[in-house]
């Protein structure tokens, strides 16, 4: 019965529907509360984290390319700032390759990048954040969240479940995408799909999260899946030993940790 | 055989008329359906192994067939690095990225291509090359500076001076590439800017080959027909009677193709020339029959008898004719080329359309003419002829140039040897060499194209070197039988592992390569470990490792050794200048080491250890193309490519490289177990290039044989069967000596022409014997009169033939394509040698031994 409403709410433009709509918004919580909710719950939840992450990256002809990694996050007390710690085990070409993210939304992010063979650090310039992720279709911003200051967002539908978001960039030029949508799980305020459209209206890019479990009290997706429907690959991320609230220490997210990466907290408890 | 068939003819006439018209409308309705393809990929046959191997690289590494844009400024001091011209190369870049059936992904320019590079001290960036438009000089500067020191794109995507950039523009498949081109030189025209623009490279200029072909078969075929038209009015003066051939003409033509067609067959390249072949074939056969018409017939005579006398004579030659030249081109199935084959067998087709329509269409037609219309050619006819005869009182210049031979057979003959000598050594010059943009003029836009970017750049035309890792599945039999040893030490612990390794092994199948599946088994291993009991651990510690270093070692290509040895290739066919630059993984690993390390030159090398090679591709994996790798190496590090950049698409060059590559490899052995192959446009020319000689003289030598048995089966005399075959061996052999002498290349249409050329010049040998033993029976055996005889009609009816062919073809020379024109100039020589070669050599060698050679009808 609600969705016919809202059909009938966007569907028609008199003045009774307009004000039908505009009551149906208002029990929809402000577009500004549910973004910001939702990128808690996907990146900020607990006081800081673990998990593994398997990602297989696969081409359109089904050849795959797999890196296994742990991933250490932060939150910076009394900010949006985080910290993140990914140190890659297999293959084991990889093993011991560390990047290492002092993210901050209102600034550059700071990252380095340790290669173990020729023992060399590296920072790695502020620059585009929408670039492949070690050859995956996941952009490092998927990762640690897309600043929700460079968009302008509007909830396009609500349904019984889910609020619909798009979201247009505010400088279109810095961005290869014109808008994304995004479907927000009510309950979780988890993003259970992203679809990224092109200058054409074209859908280009799709981002899922499925297998939501609650782990520690958090729910968590234990999967995440990218396709790239332009070169028609796609990049899976399973996620498995995720734990919250460990009380890392801010040391594990220091310059040092790229040489000597924190085992304690890193090996699975 | 020949009267009786005529005169049915004659007394069927409406019978005849209607069953051709069915015929050209039926089979000329498929025209329509038309299919162009100028694909030189298809002078090979799709499964030929050159060819399914170079489709594979392709797919392998995702390449794809590019058209290049050339850019250039000679007239700004910092050449293309200056504002305007960056941002015009930006803005035709995002609207070529835009265009339908471009692969933008993969577009090379110094607008889609990353820069890396170290932003200051331990800092390593990479970010676009051009990330927005230059607003000012110092912009520009810093985009050359960085370009600069990008090896990968020196000479690519830049020319070393700075005048010229340009665009690598992969497309989804080649027969748009016309239609791409025609965009681009839109957007080129709207960018207001004083920049040159050059668009090229080995697509469009097939696509536009094709474009152009079609108007020439329009035009071209038309015009030959109508000056042979022309000519045959001005021999014979009687629109009615010169109609007859053209009629036969067109409707040999019109069936051919449309069989050709409505058969499914594509119009390539060496189809598109069938009309312009068979026009001349299809005259030549009617021309002897009209021209002896029109000499026998007088004012009051019965039509029906004349043709059915003409037609008795010449009924043999006709026959014999065609069946020789059908010979000659059937010889072509026996190329492994499939387009020449198609056109081999087609003109063979047509060969015998004609051949039915001159024994029968053409006698009904001239007994269907009015008897005014004949009683008036008949008379302007015979006052032309005597008037020329008045004109040359002791007889034609032709009877007297015909006696020449018989007199000083010894000068005649000795020139033939001359000749032969020249031929032979002018042949031995001959260089095998082609090259599909120089089916274009000097001054098209694609050559002028071609030559500005190959100046300037590294080439437009590419090459791929395929190196594959072999003996990747013995590594992997040798892997499991250590592990076997591993499981055999836990079972003397008392561990039974073996079964839950075997569900493990099998549970890894069906990976896309044997690195993939040991890839997907350490991982199955990990996780087991989460199960397995606590004694099992260090087993399977032991097991995983061995799976990772037998993973790590099906890796070939991330060894410092192998990109070195590649390295080491690049380096020498770079230094014996037979190529513009390669570019392989190689140079992609130095360059990234390069700048992750210290940013300098010294650093511009190989990691030490894989695992460096490693970790320097997954660092470049984060920047903007990371997908570009993919085109280097496959994604299990078992393949790699080399890209060669070619400055001529010459033949000739590619198999310069080839020959380089395998003296480098003879001396430089690859790492063990490397094996090498080839890809790419041009190289795939050079195979169906060397497929073609071979076959073309295959087909030659064939068909000469067998037009030598059928001359001797016709005249019943070796002898005269060899004589028969002389002029069109003196034909061939001094027009391949002219093209070594005066060094044009030996390429497609050239070498197809030999085989024209051998169906046509027996044609007159063929007319002149026949005619000569019709004549000595006349003459009662006196063989110099029966010369005498020769050399008036029939010796007029093969230099009138030779004469209309040779004019008919002149307007190809005006063609903007160069296999036109060159088959223009061949058939004019091929016609003026063979009938020349006929009247005069032929006597000459007969009057050697005039009893030997005609046999008893000589009395002496």
């Amino acid at each position: 019965m609600k969705t016919n409403l809202k059909q009938l709410a966007t569907g028609l433009a008199g003045g009774l529907t307009l004000m039908l709509s505009s009551s149906l918004l208002l029990a929809a919580p402000p577009v500004s509360e549910i973004i910001e909710k939702a990128n808690q719950a996907s990146y900020y939840a607990g006081q800081d984290g673990r998990s593994e992450a398997r990602m297989r990256i696969e081409d359109s002809r089904g050849r795959t390319q797999t890196r296994q990694f742990t991933v250490l996050r932060q939150n910076v007390e009394g900010s949006d700032r985080q910290n993140y710690l990914v140190v890659f085990s297999r293959p084991s070409e990889y093993r011991n390759t560390v990047f290492l993210v002092h993210k901050n939304p209102s600034a550059d992010d700071d990252r380095w990048l340790y290669l173990p063979d020729m023992d060399l650090v590296r920072r790695i310039a502020p620059g585009d954040k929408r670039t492949s992720f070690v050859g995956a279709h996941i952009f490092y911003e998927d990762i640690s969240g897309r600043n929700l200051n460079d968009d302008n967002h509007e909830l396009l539908e609500e349904t019984e479940d889910q609020y619909v978001l798009k979201s247009t960039p505010k400088d279109a030029g810095s961005v290869e995408f014109a808008s994304f949508q995004t479907w927000i799980d009510k309950e979780t305020f988890l993003p259970v799909r992203i679809e990224y459209t092109d200058s054409s209206g074209e859908v280009y890019r799709i981002m899922e999260n499925a297998n939501i479990e609650e782990v520690d009290g958090y729910p968590t997706p234990m999967m995440m899946r990218v396709q790239d429907l332009n070169s028609g690959g796609n990049t899976v991320v399973q996620f498995r030993g995720v734990s919250y609230d460990l009380g890392i220490p801010d040391s594990a997210f220091t310059e040092r940790s790229l040489r000597n990466p924190p085992s304690e907290w890193l090996d699975r408890r | 055989m020949g009267k009786q068939l005529a005169n049915w003819c004659m007394n069927h006439t409406r019978l005849v008329f209607t069953s051709v018209l069915v015929m050209v409308l039926a089979l000329g309705m498929m025209i329509p359906k038309i299919i162009i393809d100028t694909d030189p990929e298809n002078m090979l046959s799709a499964e030929q192994p050159d060819r399914v191997k170079h489709n594979e690289i392709r797919d392998r590494f995702g390449l794809h067939d590019m058209i290049v844009v050339g850019q250039v400024n000679t007239q700004h001091e910092h050449g293309v690095f200056n504002p305007e011209s960056l941002a015009a190369h930006y803005e035709l870049t995002r609207a070529i990225e835009g265009m339908e059936g471009v692969i933008a992904r993969d577009l090379m320019s110094m607008a889609a291509v990353d820069n890396v590079e170290q932003a200051g001290v331990g800092t390593i960036a990479y970010d676009w090359l051009i990330p927005s438009p230059p607003q000012t000089q110092q912009e520009a500067d810093r985009i050359r500076a960085a370009v600069e020191r990008l090896p990968m794109y020196q000479g690519t995507l830049v020319s070393e001076d700075g005048q010229a950039a340009s665009l690598f523009v992969p497309l989804e498949s080649k027969d748009i590439s016309y239609r791409i081109s025609m965009e681009i030189q839109a957007v080129v025209d709207e960018l207001g800017v004083a920049d040159e623009f050059h668009i090229t490279g080995q697509p469009v200029a097939q696509d536009t080959f094709g474009v152009e072909m079609f108007l020439q078969m329009a035009i071209s075929a038309p015009l030959a027909g109508l000056v042979i038209f022309l000519s045959m009015l001005y021999f014979f003066r009687s629109l009615p009677l010169v109609v007859a051939p053209m009629l036969l003409a067109m409707a040999t033509v019109i069936s051919t193709m449309g069989l050709l067609i409505g058969m499914g067959y594509t119009v390539h390249i060496m189809s598109s020339m069938i009309p312009i072949f068979l026009m001349p074939i299809a005259v030549v056969a009617s021309v002897h029959v009209l021209s002896n018409f029109a000499d026998r017939y007088r004012p009051g005579d019965d039509p029906k008898e004349v043709m059915g006398d003409v037609m008795d004579k010449l009924f043999k030659p006709v026959l014999f004719t065609a069946l020789t030249t059908a010979v000659g081109f059937l010889s072509l199935l026996t190329t492994p080329i499939p387009p020449v084959q198609v056109f081999g067998g087609f003109i063979s087709f047509g060969v015998l359309i004609a051949l039915i329509l001159t024994l029968g269409f053409i006698p009904a037609y001239t007994v269907s003419l009015k008897r005014e219309t004949l009683d008036k050619m008949a008379e302007k006819f015979r006052l032309k002829e005597e008037a020329s005869q008045e004109a040359n009182k002791n007889g034609s210049l032709l009877v007297k140039m015909g006696r020449f031979p018989t007199r000083k057979p010894g000068i005649v003959i000795g020139l033939v040897v001359a000749v032969l000598a020249v031929s032979v050594y002018g042949i031995n010059q001959i260089q095998i060499n082609d090259n599909p943009t120089l089916w274009f003029k000097e001054d098209h836009r694609i050559r002028v194209a071609d030559k500005v970017l190959n100046e300037r750049f590294a080439g437009t035309y590419e090459a791929y070197i395929n190196l594959e890792q072999t003996g990747i599945d013995r590594q992997i039999d040798q892997l499991r039988r250590n592990i076997q040893l591993t499981l055999d030490e836990a079972e003397a612990e008392g561990l039974e592992l073996r079964s839950t390794w075997a569900s493990l092994w099998d549970e890894s199948a069906g990976a896309a390569s044997p690195g993939d599946r040991l890839e997907t088994l350490a991982m199955l291993i990990d996780d087991h470990m989460f199960e397995a009991g606590f004694d099992e651990q260090d087993y399977w510690e032991e097991i995983l490792d061995q799976v990772e270093a037998g993973r790590s070692a099906t890796r070939a290509f991330q060894n410092p050794g192998h990109l070195a040895w590649m390295d080491e290739l690049k380096e020498h066919l770079e230094s014996t200048g037979v190529i513009g630059k390669a570019n392989s993984l190689a140079d992609l690993v130095k360059t990234i080491n390069r700048e992750l390390v210290s940013g300098e030159m010294e650093d511009y090398q190989l990691p030490e250890r894989a695992n460096g090679v490693a970790q320097t591709i997954l660092s470049f994996q984060s920047s903007q193309r990371p997908d570009d790798l993919w085109n280097f190496v496959t994604r299990d590090f078992t393949q790699a490519s080399i890209w060669l950049q070619l400055p001529s698409g010459d033949n000739q060059v590619m198999s310069q490289v080839v020959e380089e590559v395998d003296r480098f490899v003879a001396s430089n052995p690859p790492p063990e177990g490397v094996e090498l192959d080839w890809g790419g446009g041009t190289y795939i020319n050079l195979v169906w290039q060397g497929e073609m000689v071979e076959g073309m003289l295959w087909a030659l030598g064939s068909a000469f044989i067998v037009v030598l048995i059928m001359m001797v089966a016709l005249f019943r005399s070796v002898l005269l069967g060899v004589l028969a075959m002389l002029p069109l061996t003196i034909t061939i052999a001094a027009i391949y000596g002219v093209m070594g002498l005066v060094g044009k290349d030996y390429d497609m249409p050239v070498a197809v022409l030999s085989s024209l050329s051998l169906g046509l010049s027996v044609d007159f040998a063929i007319h002149f014997i026949q005619r000569l033993r019709m004549a000595l029976e006349d003459v009662g055996g006196d063989w110099k009169a029966a010369i005498d005889q020769v050399f008036d009609e029939p010796a007029r009816a093969i230099s009138r033939n030779a004469v209309v062919i040779a004019i008919g073809f002149l307007p190809l020379l005006a063609a903007p394509l160069v296999p036109y024109i060159t088959v223009g100039v061949f058939l004019a020589s091929i016609m003026a040698t063979s009938a020349l070669v006929s009247l005069f050599a032929l006597p000459a060698f007969i009057a050697l031994a005039p009893r030997a050679v005609l046999g008893k009808a000589v009395k002496s």
